[in-house]
């Protein structure tokens, strides 16, 4: 992950900055950065989102296609995720030094969206066994500045949101074959319910506390963390300690908790954009890339 | 999409034969009363009987074999410390732990549940027989809740569990510290107080299986002393 080197004195003031609930750009221990939502930026894609999160900015482009469904599973669809760390983001993205961190996040997207429940895959199956809808995913990390795994999976939310996917209809010969018919109408087309699609939610501990939305500075603070899924009702569907260092179980409950309520609260603000913008319409003014 | 190069080359479209296997078949009755048998209540506390030995590779620095009872064996080994190859490492100043998990033939002889779990408490052994310098014997523990309203966790599942499991959480401890050191969980999803509850269940479960595995380290230096 692309890190910042801190001199001990910073570090100190970080730490016990954090100890007195005050971070250093002003804010509260579980207080977000504000953040930028913005969907239907790439034109030529089903769905897009891109969101901008302090100095973090993710672009994720949603592509449907038709394909085979999977052996195990012939009566649903599925999702296929990639995260590309763009070199702009940060010197260590070089040529190919962003291959890990960006197999890392796309495993972890994978884990998130494991649960039968948080998408009705059901939805995207034309015709079990030989034909459904193949959502490809792709995830560009523009700029990097600190707590990627949230403003991913706000974006890809937000992507999957704003997906259409046209309408198709299966109509069947006097002989048995099959055949796909897409409706004329380029409006028509089905949307997904993204309700049950969780957030992440990562907590970095700084001495005996823990910050939700750490910037690149406090990440090289903190030497353990905790990654949640959350979703919009207050589940937990997924858990993962990530860094170096190790956690105590009463610290692990703690976050748990934290990330429960700041989750549902971070879920709350996304869909209260989502449904703004989606009731503007074709009237939005749209800010794209240069404002 | 490109290619994942850390996994073992093989054709993209290989599936497992069970699935064939299941389709040709004639369901019989009696197998299903069979699993719902086993299925029957189950201690949510019972850990499976572990066999743990350190230093068992001649050739190895350090190495150990775990088995759980019910068929998941996991073979470690641990060699070095060695110079790290790439230029990066050095400017960091620290070592680098370089994990490599295989599933056949190597690492995972036999998955019967909880493999990652056993992975664990197998690496920390042969580290220890290695005489790499650590601040305590990571000890990993894997549970799973089954489907269905308020089902219970259970502690250590067999594959058979694993597989019907909503949801599936492993995690590490270091026992003398009191510090959990990895957690790694998922699938459906559930309030905070469940996955807190399973986490004590699991912590109480590692801190019962860490005597079983400082035995096998303590027999296995009495052994080299005695061969030397």
């Amino acid at each position: 992950m692309a890190s910042v080197v801190l001199s001990e004195p910073e570090k100190i003031y970080i730490l016990h900055g954090v100890q007195e609930d005050l971070r250093v750009d002003g804010r509260g221990c579980e207080d977000y950065r504000c953040a930028e939502v913005e969907t239907d930026v790439v034109s030529n894609t089903s769905g897009s989102a891109r969101v901008k999160l302090g100095h973090t900015d993710i672009l994720v482009g949603v592509k449907a296609e038709m394909g085979t469904p999977k052996l195990e599973k012939p009566d649903e669809g599925y999702l296929e995720f990639f995260v590309d760390c763009s070199a702009n983001a940060t010197l260590e993205f070089e040529a190919r030094g962003g291959e890990e961190l960006g197999s890392e996040l796309g495993n972890t997207l994978y884990r998130v969206f494991s649960s039968d429940k948080s998408i009705d895959l059901k939805s995207l199956c034309i015709n079990p066994r030989e034909n459904c809808w193949i959502l490809y995913v792709d995830v560009l990390l523009l700029e990097c500045g600190g707590n990627l795994f949230d403003a991913i999976s706000l974006a890809v939310k937000a992507a999957l949101f704003n997906t259409r996917i046209p309408k198709v209809r299966v109509l069947e010969d006097e002989e048995g074959s099959k055949e796909i018919e897409m409706s004329d109408d380029p409006y028509d087309c089905i949307r997904l319910n993204v309700e049950d699609v969780p957030c992440i939610v990562t907590l970095n501990k700084i001495g005996y506390r823990h910050v939700v939305d750490a910037t690149l500075e406090e990440e090289a603070c903190s030497l353990a963390g905790l990654l949640v899924s959350v979703t919009s009702k207050g589940a937990l569907t997924s858990v993962r300690k990530v860094g170096k260092g190790s956690l105590d179980p009463e610290s692990i409950f703690e976050m748990m908790e934290t990330g429960k309520r700041v989750g549902k609260a971070l879920h709350a603000a996304l869909q209260k954009i989502l449904d703004e913008e989606e009731s503007l319409g074709s009237s939005r003014q749209k800010v794209g890339f240069l404002g | 999409m490109p290619l994942d190069h850390r996994r073992v080359p093989g054709p993209e479209e290989s599936q497992p034969p069970e699935l064939w296997a299941a389709a040709g078949e004639v369901p019989v009755k009696g197998r299903e009363e069979e699993d719902d048998g086993a299925a029957a209540p189950r201690d949510p506390c019972a850990l499976r009987p572990l066999f743990a030995r350190a230093g068992l590779l001649s050739q190895a620095e350090g190495s150990a074999y775990v088995e759980l009872g019910g068929g998941t064996k996991v073979l470690c080994a641990a060699w070095g410390p060695r110079e790290a190859a790439e230029p990066g490492a050095a400017l960091s100043g620290t070592g680098r732990l370089f994990c490599e998990f295989r599933r056949a033939p190597a690492l995972v002889l036999q998955d019967g549940g909880s493999a990652l779990a056993a992975a664990i408490s197998a690496a920390a052994l042969a580290l220890a027989d290695a005489g790499v310098e650590m601040y305590d014997l990571a000890v990993g523990c894997a549970l799973c809740r089954c489907p269905g309203p308020a089902a219970a966790w259970l502690l250590q599942p067999g594959e058979p569990e694993e597989r019907r499991a909503e949801a599936r959480l492993t995690l590490a401890l270091l026992p003398a510290l009191n510090q959990v050191s990895a957690v790694l969980g998922g699938g459906q999803g559930s309030p905070p107080e469940s996955w807190a509850q399973a986490l004590r269940l699991g912590l109480d479960g590692c801190h019962r299986l860490y005597p079983v595995l400082r035995q096998s380290l303590l027999r296995a230096s009495r052994r080299r002393d005695a061969a030397a």
